[in-house]
């Protein structure tokens, strides 16, 4: 269900080397926890060792079973060397070097964190600045979705694979490592057989997991459609009982429902049998421990007490081994998501070339036979020719698909454009920096964009601290103030879900208000006012209408009642300006604007004549 | 991006968390006892897997036994006694653990999937005055992560309940029996573990709770950036919210460090308490033995318990927090499950359906609920409507229509118009007043019955992921292929779609993403001409379809309204100018009401509003008076 855009079959990112290559600036810390690990590790195996020798020196009533460094802190410290006091004094070293090792795991558990977390928020950083400034065609073809689940998600992946799973697989190798001299110095026969299920479990592990990545697959994906369907059931609710269909999606969301529980159950079952089995591998290492040690003490090659150091060791090191071939599986998830991630990280930018502007631009607007197609279609405009001067309103009318956005587009250098020339007070667009270039242009679109904040702070995208006046003014301009004033918290209010519904006409104004707030030298009203009521309309154009001068203004339109009084009317057709003139000498020839005309014409009169037939009634 | 932390919807999470309500989890274990074969089995599982963790030292301590009597008396030692009883052990531990999964695995997806169920079925029965203040996204965390959520602590939790008191009675019985005064020490660091337990795993769980509420506001900042990013660019915002996503990033930075911190404290001083208990018990046990009344294997067993003992209080201290801080979300989703529907039938309707369905009843005169199928009539008389009383949205209204009647709706947004057809439709019940169906108040008839016998269309029209075809169909779910096509003509939605290269078939899009509003607009009037219904209501229905298409629909608009109870909100003139009755409301209230010629004599609202909306009248005002006038 994933349409996946950004193209991952490509495995240059997929490798290992990504992992090491994203540690950077972190290795330090990584490495620090790595070494606090060996000293933990070796603390924790110092207990059952200092156990072990205690319950041998009791067990035979024999010093020489001691550990040496407990026998001359025996003497040292007590005076003599007593039973009891070496005791007391194995009690105390261990509890002592467990703590030690103790604040050893601390250290590891900060570092590792401190490390990871630094990385992940690197990753976000970049992750979302390269969002905001990739080039847009970048967004004809993503899915929203699957970019944010990149985000997201698969950041999310790889941050628990650097906290837990980098220092898991490092645990379990470290244990292994520093178990094995210990048990093979003391009886290199027992420690032998002490270790040799270990590789079975962690190939086992490995390779269970890696069978069972297509269950998980297939359960995310049930998981997923049922979430999906429920999701289109809660935001078409009112479809759902305006037609009284609640029977038919219960039995849908039902299917998807019972579907995910089933396939979650079978990778429940696919985990029964794993650990079962898996589990009795572990035991019977330590059955083999007990029974071989046993029979080696009874030989009277092991004491009692090295026996219970190995039993402890073995039943310490067998939880993170049988770990480590999960963990496994979890790299090859984790490159996985480095993969994704990289995908969008190495997205070309918009390129930066410029010639120096700054100030205001004037706003002319010049193009010239320009062309322009999108990156895989047929051409948009083609030899497409205007002149705006500054201060002009300019309104573009043309079916759907005529390439009236695209024109803004290309004015915005949101695309690049093929050939022609599209100039900006005289200054190519293309060369323009892009960020002086769309401060001096103000859009707004026919579905605007509000960020999910106050009304205030939605303004103030327009133009930062501006008084509250001009706020006021540009309200009121855009015929919303009354409306804002009208809601609980007025300027304060949410928008959103965690405030006020905004009706489509409402948000259309509000993003009006804004590009008229950032007072641009160019406007763009790109069907901008469809969804206002045509008596709003009116206050608004004609509000427009006071500002003239100030901007040069483009407006694209269905409505006649929107164009109709612009300086000039531009009619695209397929690419290509067909019609340019006022509405006056627009009216007059045959084409596609006359059409239009002659459609509002037949309703003028009807309206007309309703109104001459009301007064001729009003004077009977 | 919806997350409860960011948003108020009455749950307090903090006073909810603060003491455990045995209440809210009984009627939640209900869920548990509809599988009572595989609870049985679940708690047997976790027995013998408990106890079989505590013979496990005592199969150590008889082969301890075995070799140092043989050491020290020479006894036979028949180490392949306990060989075959460590066998025995672990077989009976791999089948309790295989089964305490497979069990736990089957409760716990079977509970969520029926909290789902039952959260669904409610959903689709509640009015739509439980959706005015419960969004989508709330509505959907409860059915997703906290089903899951709930259902993991009622499975795993039970299980370790059980598994956790087995092994800590069944390792306090073994150390008792072999030496009391020994267990008494080891005992005594119990309720320090306790305490330290549950403190530190509510912590842990609270700074997770903030982890997850920065990161669904991250998640959030991603999705707003790539929805918005034309306007961000348009509006050069790019350093500007790298600089708000960056304290978003640092606030998520210092929750996660914290929750790791609290971890990364736990864990180390668990097993220091844990070595504290091992310690006690080698050095009380070992004086113990050197005074000759302890066997080395006694305090070997010992030794090994105490490595044991703590794991089950940990787990119980785990749970317990989690339940804890998830007793908002048991809440929650009761809310969801318990919530009963503003508008339902009455038990006499109900009975009478009851009644219906056992009649056979082949005319199709009747409706499910015994009254007549066939609408003649609406009447409204003095319906009042309020979601806050000192607030009315409507105001006595007084309106009849009949059967063939088209019945315009105009007036300002916020006027009431879409209540008023909410209201008709029975989304909402009146506050004041009565809707009568030929004579009877609607509340005697069923709702699904009247709203089965409703088509409307929506100006947010919702279009379902799956073929345009399917979609269509939505409104008959029994429509032939041909049908669908016809009542795509008929709403002008025909030319488009088959200019789609796969036609009908073609995906209509999540949501409808591929297609615009307008032909989002046209499939959902394909829809609810297929319907047929009895009553149509449009709100705003062709809005957003372009003038050309508009005109060309006007023809087989008219052909469906006909026949019909049919009610029209309408900006557009054409669509008015055609009703057989026209009412204007404003403050909820029927200003005007009659025909187009009645109401243009009358030089009131409407007059104004259809002066106002006529191109010249506007247009005069433009050049008149070039002064904003709001």
């Amino acid at each position: 269900m994933n349409t996946t855009v950004v193209d991952n079959t490509d495995t240059t990112n997929t490798n290992y080397g990504g992992l090491w290559r994203i540690t950077q600036g972190e290795r330090v810390r990584y490495l620090v926890a790595i070494v606090a690990m060996a000293f933990t590790n070796l603390c924790m195996f110092g207990a059952p060792i200092i156990g072990g020798h205690a319950i041998d020196v009791i067990n035979k009533e024999d010093f020489s079973y001691g550990h040496s460094t407990l026998l001359w802190l025996t003497e040292n410290l007590t005076g003599e060397l007593s039973y009891t006091g070496y005791i007391w004094l194995s009690a105390a070293a261990s509890l002592v070097i467990t703590a030690v090792g103790g604040v050893f795991l601390y250290v590891r558990g900060r570092m590792a964190a401190q490390a990871s977390e630094n990385i992940a928020r690197r990753v976000r950083e970049a992750l979302y600045k390269r969002l905001h400034h990739v080039q847009a065609q970048f967004y004809d073809t993503a899915d929203t979705g699957d970019l944010v689940q990149r985000c997201s998600s698969d950041v999310e992946t790889l941050r628990v694979f650097l906290v837990s799973d980098v220092i898991e697989i490092g645990r379990a190798i470290m244990l292994i490592l520093c178990v094995m001299p210990i048990l093979f110095s003391i009886h290199v026969e027992l420690a032998m057989w002490s270790l040799c299920m270990m590789p079975f479990l962690v190939v086992g592990a490995y390779i269970f997991f890696s069978k069972v990545k297509q269950a998980f697959q297939v359960t995310d994906e049930s998981e997923g459609a049922m979430t999906a369907t429920l999701q289109e059931n809660l935001t078409g609710i009112r479809v759902v009982r305006a037609f009284a269909r609640q029977a038919h999606e219960i039995e849908r969301f039902g299917t998807k429902n019972a579907d995910f529980r089933n396939k979650n159950f079978h990778l429940m079952k696919l985990m029964a049998y794993y650990w079962s089995i898996s589990d009795f591998f572990s035991m019977s290492q330590l059955g083999i421990v007990l029974l071989a040690g046993g029979y080696f003490a009874l030989q009277g090659s092991l004491t009692v007490g090295d026996l219970f150091i190995f039993m402890t060791c073995a039943s310490i090191v067998i939880w993170p081994v049988r770990q480590l071939g999960r963990v496994l599986t979890d790299t090859g998830k984790a490159v996985i998501s480095l993969g994704r991630v990289n995908h969008i990280l190495e997205e070309p930018e918009e390129p930066v070339r410029y010639a120096p502007a700054s100030g205001r631009a004037a706003g002319h607007i010049q193009a010239e036979t320009l062309n322009f197609a999108y990156a895989d279609g047929e051409p948009v405009l083609r030899d497409l020719s205007i002149d705006i001067p500054a201060g002009e309103t300019l309104a573009i009318v043309g079916p759907p698909g005529s390439g009236k956005t695209s024109f803004v587009r290309a004015l915005l250098r949101l695309y690049p454009y093929q050939s022609g020339s599209l100039k900006l007070d005289g200054t190519e667009v293309a060369d323009l920096d892009r960020f002086w270039l769309r401060a001096q242009v103000g859009v707004v679109l026919q579905d605007p964009f509000l960020y999910s904040r106050s009304i205030g702070d939605n303004l103030a995208v327009g133009r930062p601290q501006a008084p509250h006046a001009d706020i006021v003014r540009a309200c009121q301009e855009a015929a919303i103030h009354g409306a804002i004033e009208s809601f609980p918290a007025g300027f304060e209010e949410m928008v959103g879900e965690r405030g006020v519904t905004l009706s489509g006409g409402q948000r259309q104004r509000l993003a009006l208000a804004r590009a008229l707030l950032k007072d641009p030298p160019v406007l763009v009203l790109d069907d901008s006012l469809s969804a206002v009521d045509t008596g709003t309309e009116q206050l608004i154009l004609s509000a427009l209408k006071a500002r003239k001068g100030r901007q040069t203004t483009l407006i694209i339109a269905h409505r006649l009642s929107s164009v109709m009084h612009a300086d000039r009317i531009m009619v695209l057709d397929n690419g290509r300006c067909v019609q340019l003139g006022t509405h006056e000498e627009l009216a007059a020839q045959p084409g596609c604007y006359r059409r239009l005309c002659e459609i509002q014409g037949a309703l003028d009169e009807q309206i007309a004549q309703d109104l001459a037939d009301s007064r001729g009634g009003e004077s009977h | 991006m919806y997350d409860d932390e960011n948003y108020d919807d009455g749950f307090d999470e903090e006073a909810l968390a603060a003491r455990i309500n045995l209440d809210l989890w009984k009627k939640l274990f209900a869920y548990a006892r509809r599988y009572p074969t595989e609870l049985k089995w679940l708690a047997t599982c976790a027995f013998f897997t408990a106890l079989m963790e505590v013979a496990y030292p005592l199969l150590t301590k008889g082969v301890v036994d075995a070799v140092d009597g043989h050491l020290k008396h020479g006894t036979d030692p028949q180490l392949w006694v306990w060989g075959l009883g460590y066998l025995v052990c672990t077989i009976i531990i791999c089948f309790s653990i295989g089964g305490f999964i497979w069990m736990a695995g089957k409760i716990r997806t079977h509970i969520s999937h029926d909290i789902r169920e039952d959260g669904f079925h409610n959903l689709q029965r509640l009015s739509f005055s439980f959706y005015d203040y419960r969004p989508v996204g709330w509505l959907m965390a409860r059915m997703t992560s906290d089903s899951e959520r709930l259902s993991n602590i009622l499975a795993w939790g039970f299980l370790d309940l059980v598994w956790g008191f087995t092994m800590m009675i069944g390792i306090a019985i073994a150390m008792f029996v072999m030496d009391w005064k020994l267990a008494l020490v080891v005992f005594s660091i119990l309720p320090f573990l306790a305490w330290i337990s549950a403190r530190f795993q509510r912590r842990i769980l609270k700074s997770a709770r903030m982890v997850r509420a920065t990161n669904s506001r991250i998640t959030g900042s991603f999705n707003e950036a790539i929805m918005g990013v034309l306007t961000s660019k348009s509006f050069v915002r790019e350093d500007a919210n790298q600089q708000e996503f960056s304290t978003l990033t640092n606030k998520m930075h210092g929750a996660s460090v914290t929750n790791l911190r609290h971890a990364a404290v736990y864990l180390p001083l668990v097993i220091t308490m844990a070595s504290l208990a091992t310690g006690l018990a080698l050095a009380v046990g070992g004086m113990d033995m050197i005074a000759g009344t302890m066997a080395v294997s006694t305090l070997i067993a010992f030794m090994a318990y105490t490595r044991h003992f703590f794991d089950p209080i940990e787990q119980l201290g785990h749970w317990f927090a989690e339940m804890q801080m998830a007793q908002a979300s048991a809440e929650r989703i009761l809310s969801l499950i318990e919530a009963e529907p503003a508008i339902k039938d009455s038990p006499e309707v109900e009975a009478a359906m009851a009644i219906q369905a056992q009649r056979q009843d082949e005319s199709r005169q009747f409706a499910a609920d015994g009254g007549a199928a066939a609408i003649h009539d609406i009447e409204l008389a003095n319906v009042s409507f309020a979601y806050d009383p000192a607030k009315p949205v409507l105001d006595n209204i007084n309106l009849k229509v009949q059967r063939g009647e088209t019945i315009a709706i105009v007036g300002p947004t916020g006027g009431g118009k879409s209540t008023l057809v909410n209201v008709i439709c029975r989304f909402y019940e009146p506050t004041g007043g009565q809707l009568l169906i030929d004579g009877l108040d609607y509340r005697n008839r069923s709702l699904h019955w009247l709203q089965s016998n409703i088509g409307m269309v929506l100006q947010n029209a919702h279009v379902f992921s799956g073929s345009i075809m399917e979609n269509i169909r939505y409104g008959r779910l029994d429509a032939s292929d041909a049908e669908v096509i016809e009542a795509a003509k008929i709403a002008g939605a025909h030319d488009f779609i088959t200019a789609f290269p796969q036609g009908y078939a073609s995906d209509a899009g999540e949501s409808g993403s591929r297609l615009s509003a307008g032909q989002k607009q046209l499939v959902s009037f394909a829809r609810a001409v297929l319907a047929d219904p009895q009553i149509l209501v449009m709100d705003e229905a062709t809005s957003s379809v372009d003038t050309e298409t508009e005109q060309r629909i006007q023809e087989g608009m008219q052909r469906v309204l006909a026949g019909r109870i049919a009610f029209v909100i309408a900006h557009r003139l054409s669509t008015i100018r055609g009703a057989h009755r026209i009412i204007v409301i404003e403050e909820g209230r029927i200003k005007e009401q009659g025909s187009h010629a009645e109401l243009m004599a009358a030089r009131g609202h409407y007059f104004d509003l259809y002066r106002q909306q006529s191109l010249q009248e506007a247009s005069r005002d433009l050049l008149d008076d070039p002064q904003p006038a709001s």
